[in-house]
């Protein structure tokens, strides 16, 4: 592959908090067009390799290099990640009372595509239509940013955010934890909508059931803060079929070697 | 120095005895009592000092008072002052300069007689026995403070507004008050009465230009008699030297609502006080307070929500952010008095501190005498959450821009207790200003 400018690579990643290193080396690449997804048993660092992938401040870098559009991206502010195409769906969206839906997702429209490029008329209109598609109220519209949203209107928020901002590399954090059968449905019906030849997918998660809905090409097991194993779709069935446990000790093994 | 004069320092404010009274022969009986009144009493309150637990943060020395001089008695003007932005969203719009004030009825209201605005010399006149009962009547459920008794004394302004019972006044009245001449003390008093079943709107701008340095002594009594509504919002935006000690009074009866807010954004140093009694069944008060203190300025703001009857309901909400040196405090009570019982009183001050360096003080309190009530309170203090920040830039948005949101997403719940969208925008747009781009 040497020679081509990849499209998100992740090299060697460490990263820690509070002098804990969390993420250890961690290798992965999505071209475009391709759907990752990424498990692992809780403690083994996937919601931070998500945070870490879109700057959040609290973790600390301390080797290794995150390529996106030919870039590093360590070296840039959480908001030029974003501008370039970046798209983080957090696993607890936070509830901002005072600004409306509607006002934040203009704002960060106009930040994404330049203020001019944004008409007020048909981006409201898109809008309602894609909301109509997730099967939202359009009355969120006018609420306050996911304040007072059950569990599942939070997560449709964030898909109705990555189908407004349409990024070419998104990170979905265990957007399906606490979704009940219909909006993990729904859920993935919007994620499916932007699966496309330009738009690579990072799935993390905890269970396989979203994989069912989202079909992944590509199967990463993260253990200890590094990739362990990865695979085609014939690994989710056999992490379905029998845990980590295999995977630890042959990775044990292989690392203790 | 002989004691005599000793004695004098200690109970006048500078530039306020005897000899500086108004002694203006033509000015009603009933006014010139009132004022000889008020002076005896302000004759015998000690000065306060910083050794008083209201004036512990906020040193009344802080108040250049012999660096300043009385402003004249104000005179009605027949020629209108330059008008300003919101004229036409009002029924009456009151102007007060150096020059004199200038009362505008341009929606007719005053001479069809749904309501009343005049000076307190015409109302001392036309309604003598309003004035009686009304100026420094009921509300004033404690004991002024000294400084409110120089406004009872010496005020050279005085507004009467009434509006007749059972008579809705939707847009209501605007009082601009524009000084711009430097090294006066003004001293406007406003005593404004919804009579039973009626509905009242009052907006009141206060504005200097940013080098005068000034000094304004304020109070105000407000009334909602049975069944009123009574909307009461204070914009103050004085220039960066101004001082400001103002004190309010409010009064809520019998199933009378009353929406009072106070936004402090401008003037050097601020002391400003409410007490607001709910005082029979089924009477509601909803006290909103924004302030925003940069640079230098210092805000320090006290309430008292008494519930002097049972069954009745308060709900304060206090918001403030201090950015570069700026220092805010709030200070409130609660206090039921015994026989208050199924009250309702809540009480909160949320404060943002922008960076290091800028200080908020916040001391809730509660003082209950009564049982089978429900009373909370609360405070916080604390800089924007990072959680929020990351959220926001992670969706494109550049730090400041971020910021500069949230901030406003904090004010937004008490910006949106003002009845009207302008002055709404006003302050969105000031505060907007003052969190600028680089926090």
């Amino acid at each position: 592959m040497s020679g081509t400018t990849p499209f998100f690579e992740i090299r060697n990643l460490h990263a820690k908090t509070e002098d804990k290193p969390i993420l250890k080396g961690v290798n992965l690449t999505v071209n475009p067009g391709e759907t990752h997804a990424l498990m692992g048993p809780n403690g083994s660092g996937k919601s931070t390799l998500a945070n870490v992938i879109m700057g959040n401040p609290v973790y600390e870098v301390t080797d290794g290099e995150v390529i996106f559009q030919g870039q590093n991206i360590l070296e840039m502010d959480p908001d030029e990640r974003a501008r370039l195409g970046l798209f983080l769906a957090f696993q607890y969206p936070v509830a901002i009372p005072g600004i409306s839906v509607a006002k934040f997702l203009k704002g960060a429209a106009d930040a994404r595509f330049g203020q001019g490029n944004v008409k007020t008329g048909p981006f409201l209109k898109q809008v309602r239509e894609d909301m109509d598609y997730l099967e939202m109220d359009k009355s969120f519209i006018n609420r306050s940013l996911n304040d007072g949203f059950s569990g599942g209107e939070k997560k449709r928020m964030e898909i109705l955010q990555m189908l407004t901002l349409k990024p070419s590399l998104a990170v979905m954090d265990e957007t399906d934890s606490g979704l009940d059968i219909d909006a993990l449905r729904i859920v993935s019906k919007g994620v499916n909508r932007m699966v496309g030849p330009d738009f690579g997918l990072l799935v993390i998660t905890h269970y396989e059931r979203i994989l069912q809905y989202i079909k992944p090409g590509f199967l990463h097991v993260l253990m200890d803060g590094q990739v362990a194993m990865s695979g085609g779709p014939e690994l989710v069935k056999e992490v379905e079929k029998s845990g980590y446990d295999w995977i630890r000790e042959k990775f044990g093994k292989e690392v203790l070697v | 120095m002989t004691t005599a004069q000793l004695s004098v320092e200690d109970m006048f404010v500078p530039g306020f005895d005897e000899s500086s009274l108004p002694s203006d022969g033509s000015e009603p009986a009933l006014l010139r009592e009132k004022r000889a009144a008020a002076f005896a009493k302000y004759s015998e309150l000690p000065m306060p000092t910083v050794r008083d637990e209201e004036w512990r943060r906020t040193d009344p020395e802080m108040f250049p008072f012999d660096e300043f001089t009385p402003a004249p008695a104000l005179a009605p003007i027949s020629v209108a002052p330059e008008s300003g932005p919101w004229d036409n969203e009002f029924d009456v719009v009151v102007t007060v300069t150096d020059e004199g004030f200038h009362i505008n009825d341009a929606a007719n209201m005053l001479a069809e007689k749904k309501l009343v605005v005049q000076s307190l010399a015409d109302a001392a006149v036309n309604y003598p026995e309003m004035l009686k009962r009304y100026m420094q009547g009921e509300a004033r459920v404690k004991q002024p403070r000294k400084f409110t008794t120089l406004v009872d004394a010496f005020w050279n302004f005085g507004l009467f507004i009434y509006v007749p019972a059972k008579t809705i006044i939707t847009r209501g009245v605007l009082i601009r008050y524009t000084h711009k001449t430097p090294g006066r003390v003004v001293i406007p008093y406003l005593v404004a009465v919804a009579d039973e079943l009626s509905e009242l709107t009052i907006a009141e701008q206060y504005e200097s230009p940013d080098l005068v340095e000034l000094l304004a002594l304020s109070a105000r009594e407000f009334y909602a008699k049975q069944g009123a509504i009574l909307r009461a919002a204070s914009l103050q935006e004085w220039g960066g030297k101004t001082y400001h000690i103002g004190e309010d009074w409010v009064r809520a009866e019998r199933d009378a609502r009353v929406d009072w807010v106070s936004f402090l954004l401008g003037g050097q140093l601020s002391k400003m006080m409410v007490s607001c009694d709910v005082a029979a069944p089924n009477s509601n008060a909803y006290l909103s307070g924004l302030f925003f203190a940069d640079k230098e300025q210092h805000i320090d703001q006290c309430s008292l929500q008494l519930h002097s009857s049972a069954n009745t309901y308060s709900n304060l909400l206090y918001k403030g952010a201090v950015k570069d040196k700026g220092h805010s405090i709030y200070q409130g009570v609660i206090d039921a008095v015994p026989h208050a019982v199924k009250v309702d009183a809540y009480q909160m001050n949320n404060n943002l501190i922008l960076n290091e360096g800028a200080r908020a003080d916040s001391l809730p309190g509660l003082e209950i005498d009564a049982d089978d009530l429900k009373c909370s309170h609360g405070a916080t203090c604390g800089n924007l959450d990072p959680n929020h920040l990351f959220y926001l830039r992670s969706r494109g948005l550049p730090e400041a821009e971020a910021r500069q949101l949230l901030v406003m997403a904090f004010f937004e719940e008490v910006i949106a207790r003002v009845p009207h969208e302008f002055m709404r925008e006003r302050v969105r747009e000031n505060v907007r200003h003052k969190v600028g781009v680089a926090v």
